[in-house]
């Protein structure tokens, strides 16, 4: 420090006691720290809601298909122009169509320990509508099997119903997969098999799914169907519970799941209280900067003696604007700098209590709350500086 | 003319008020008047402490009224330097920090051994380091003095600079400070009650 300091410091005191600056401070870092942290959790909210890991688990899949009604009763396919209309809609983030398998399918086990055989029909979705990950979702007839994605719901079907009345073994997911099983297409002319594994299983789609691949070309080998009618979509949307969307679904009497646009409620909860803890920040920012102004006047208010004769003597209040704000600024990089090392923490730890209940969000905090503390170091040196000139000025 | 003083002073003689009056570089100027007759008002107004007065003051060719405070502070620190009848001393700092601060304000004219020097010139290097506000007005007066010195300045202003002081002391400080004016050829202007003759005046004027 200037020896000019030294000597400034001397004559221009703090203005209030000791305990009131520690509680001042005090009441700046929580206003600070919960201002970044507001900012933090938005951030972690919309990466949660938006980044590739977390996307299947949480953001919104509707599959939508045609209310079934006397009246609609053989006539259920969705019109391309619907489909088209749909693309375009605010709510919908992408659209996918279900393909339905047209041939008649059996599936049975090929193992005697486990005696088991039902028909079944097929539906296939496009790749990036398929909440099961790390799959090698691909067929073609070289393949030495057919992967399947079974409904979670039929598993604990199979293991809390069917097992236990056929008397056959429980399965884990696990032990599923490792089962073949023989996959059989009944024709005119006889039947066709092949070997079939269950991959994995969906949550999110209610019907046994097979690759892209093999729906084409088995509908294209064994029916005599020609036709691309198309009876159910499946929609990605950020709000299922958008009144929009439930007004467009009810217009071209369109219906889904009831369940989903129930989970959109907790959304809103979600929403809302995101939503208040970034009004609470901006809030708690002016409120900081409020104190900040009062802490300037009131140093300066408690010196205006000494102020007004360090100018009679040529102060130039350019020097004092200067030792005034080495004087305040400072304490609120060390504030901020706190409160980013205490988000850190907290950001960590988040991340491993989530990461256990598969929800995925960064280990480090946002380069955007970053941003937006330098943002906040800058607004409060240009409030404190327009407070020290407005009253040095004077 | 001070407008509070204006129907007071201008029913009076005077070769200041009323009158322009041209002071010239390196002129010694003593100005005297009784109590109560502006000499406080007049030195305040050359440092542009007060502004309430009627006609200008042109200080290098610029009315000091039109300039902006942090002209005026540059010529306070470098052109312009003041000793005040009421001392304005920051009475919790020590005499030594006193002095200093004027010293550092700007680059600093002197080195801070000088203080020292001329706290010894005045017989106040005993109480350097002690408060302002404990020492008697005597040794304030002189730590106003080695204050007034220590900065550069072209025009020193001294508003009854030794009303405190014994006669030995008057004669140490009026050594000092015409050896600090000659050095800088700086204009002195003085103000005081009665006439003397510590200065070698270019001219004396009555208030």
């Amino acid at each position: 420090m200037s020896q000019l300091n030294l000597i400034l410091k001397k004559i221009i005191g703090d203005g209030i006691g000791r305990t009131n600056k520690i509680t001042a401070l005090v009441g700046l870092s929580v206003a600070i720290f919960l201002l970044l942290t507001s900012i933090q959790l938005q951030i972690n909210y919309h990466n949660l809601l938006n980044n590739k890991n977390n996307k299947d688990s949480i953001a919104n899949f509707l599959v939508i298909n045609k209310i079934l009604t006397d009246a609609t009763l053989g006539k259920t396919a969705i019109e391309d122009s619907i489909i088209k209309d749909i693309q375009q809609q605010p709510f919908t983030e992408s659209v996918g169509e279900l393909t339905p398998s047209k041939f008649k399918a059996s599936i049975e086990s090929n193992s005697s320990r486990f005696p088991f055989y039902t028909d079944i029909s097929f539906e296939s979705v496009p790749k990036d509508f398929i909440d099961v990950q790390g799959t090698n979702w691909y067929w073609n007839e070289q393949s030495p099997y057919v992967p399947i994605i079974i409904p979670t719901l039929f598993l604990d079907f199979y293991n809390f119903q069917f097992s236990l009345s056929q008397n056959l073994p429980q399965l884990t997911p696990d032990i599923i997969k490792m089962i073949v099983f023989k996959v059989s297409i009944h024709l005119k002319t006889g039947l066709v098999s092949y070997n079939a594994k269950i991959v994995g299983f969906s949550d999110r789609i209610s019907s046994m799914i097979v690759p892209q691949e093999f729906m084409n070309w088995g509908n294209h080998q064994f029916s005599t169907d020609t036709t691309n009618t198309v009876s159910r979509l499946i929609i990605r949307t950020k709000d299922p519970g958008s009144p929009l969307l439930s007004e467009y679904l009810k217009k071209h009497q369109l219906t889904t799941d009831a369940d989903k646009t129930r989970f959109s409620k907790y959304r809103k909860v979600v929403d809302t209280v995101v939503f208040i803890a970034g009004i609470t920040g901006g809030l708690l920012l002016v409120f900081a900067l409020l104190v900040f102004t009062l802490f300037i006047q009131i140093t300066i208010a408690s010196c205006k003696d000494e102020i007004t004769l360090l100018i009679v003597l040529g102060t130039s209040p350019k020097q004092l604007s200067n030792f005034l704000i080495k004087r305040f600024f400072p304490i609120n990089i060390w504030l901020v700098a706190g409160a980013i090392i205490a988000i850190s923490f907290l950001q960590y730890f988040l991340h491993e209590f989530l990461k256990i209940q598969h929800i995925y969000i960064d280990k480090m905090i946002s380069g955007y709350t970053f941003g937006i503390a330098g943002l906040i170091l800058l607004l409060i040196w240009w409030v404190n500086m327009r407070s020290i000139k407005r009253y040095i000025y004077q | 003319m001070p407008i509070p003083l204006r129907d007071r002073l201008s029913k009076k003689e005077s070769s200041v008020w009323n009158n322009q009056l041209i002071i010239n570089p390196e002129e010694w100027i003593k100005i005297t008047a009784p109590s109560g007759t502006g000499k406080t008002t007049l030195m305040n107004m050359l440092y542009s402490i007060r502004t309430d007065y009627d006609g200008v003051i042109i200080l290098d060719g610029i009315n000091i009224k039109n300039i902006s405070v942090d002209e005026l502070a540059g010529i306070r620190q470098s052109k312009m330097s003041v000793i005040f009848q009421d001392l304005r001393l920051f009475s919790h700092l020590t005499a030594y920090e006193n002095i200093d601060l004027k010293r550092v304000l700007q680059t600093p004219f002197y080195e801070a051994e000088k203080i020292n020097e001329m706290a010894e010139i005045l017989g106040i290097s005993n109480i350097l380091s002690q408060k302002a506000g404990i020492c008697s007005y005597g040794e304030q007066q002189r730590i106003c003095i080695i204050r007034a010195l220590v900065q550069p300045f072209n025009w020193l202003i001294m508003d009854e600079p030794f009303s405190h002081l014994d006669n030995n002391n008057k004669a140490l400080a009026a050594k000092l400070i015409a050896f600090e004016c000659k050095k800088r050829k700086a204009a002195l202007i003085i103000t005081d009650l009665d006439d003397d003759d510590l200065f070698t005046y270019s001219r004396k004027l009555v208030l």
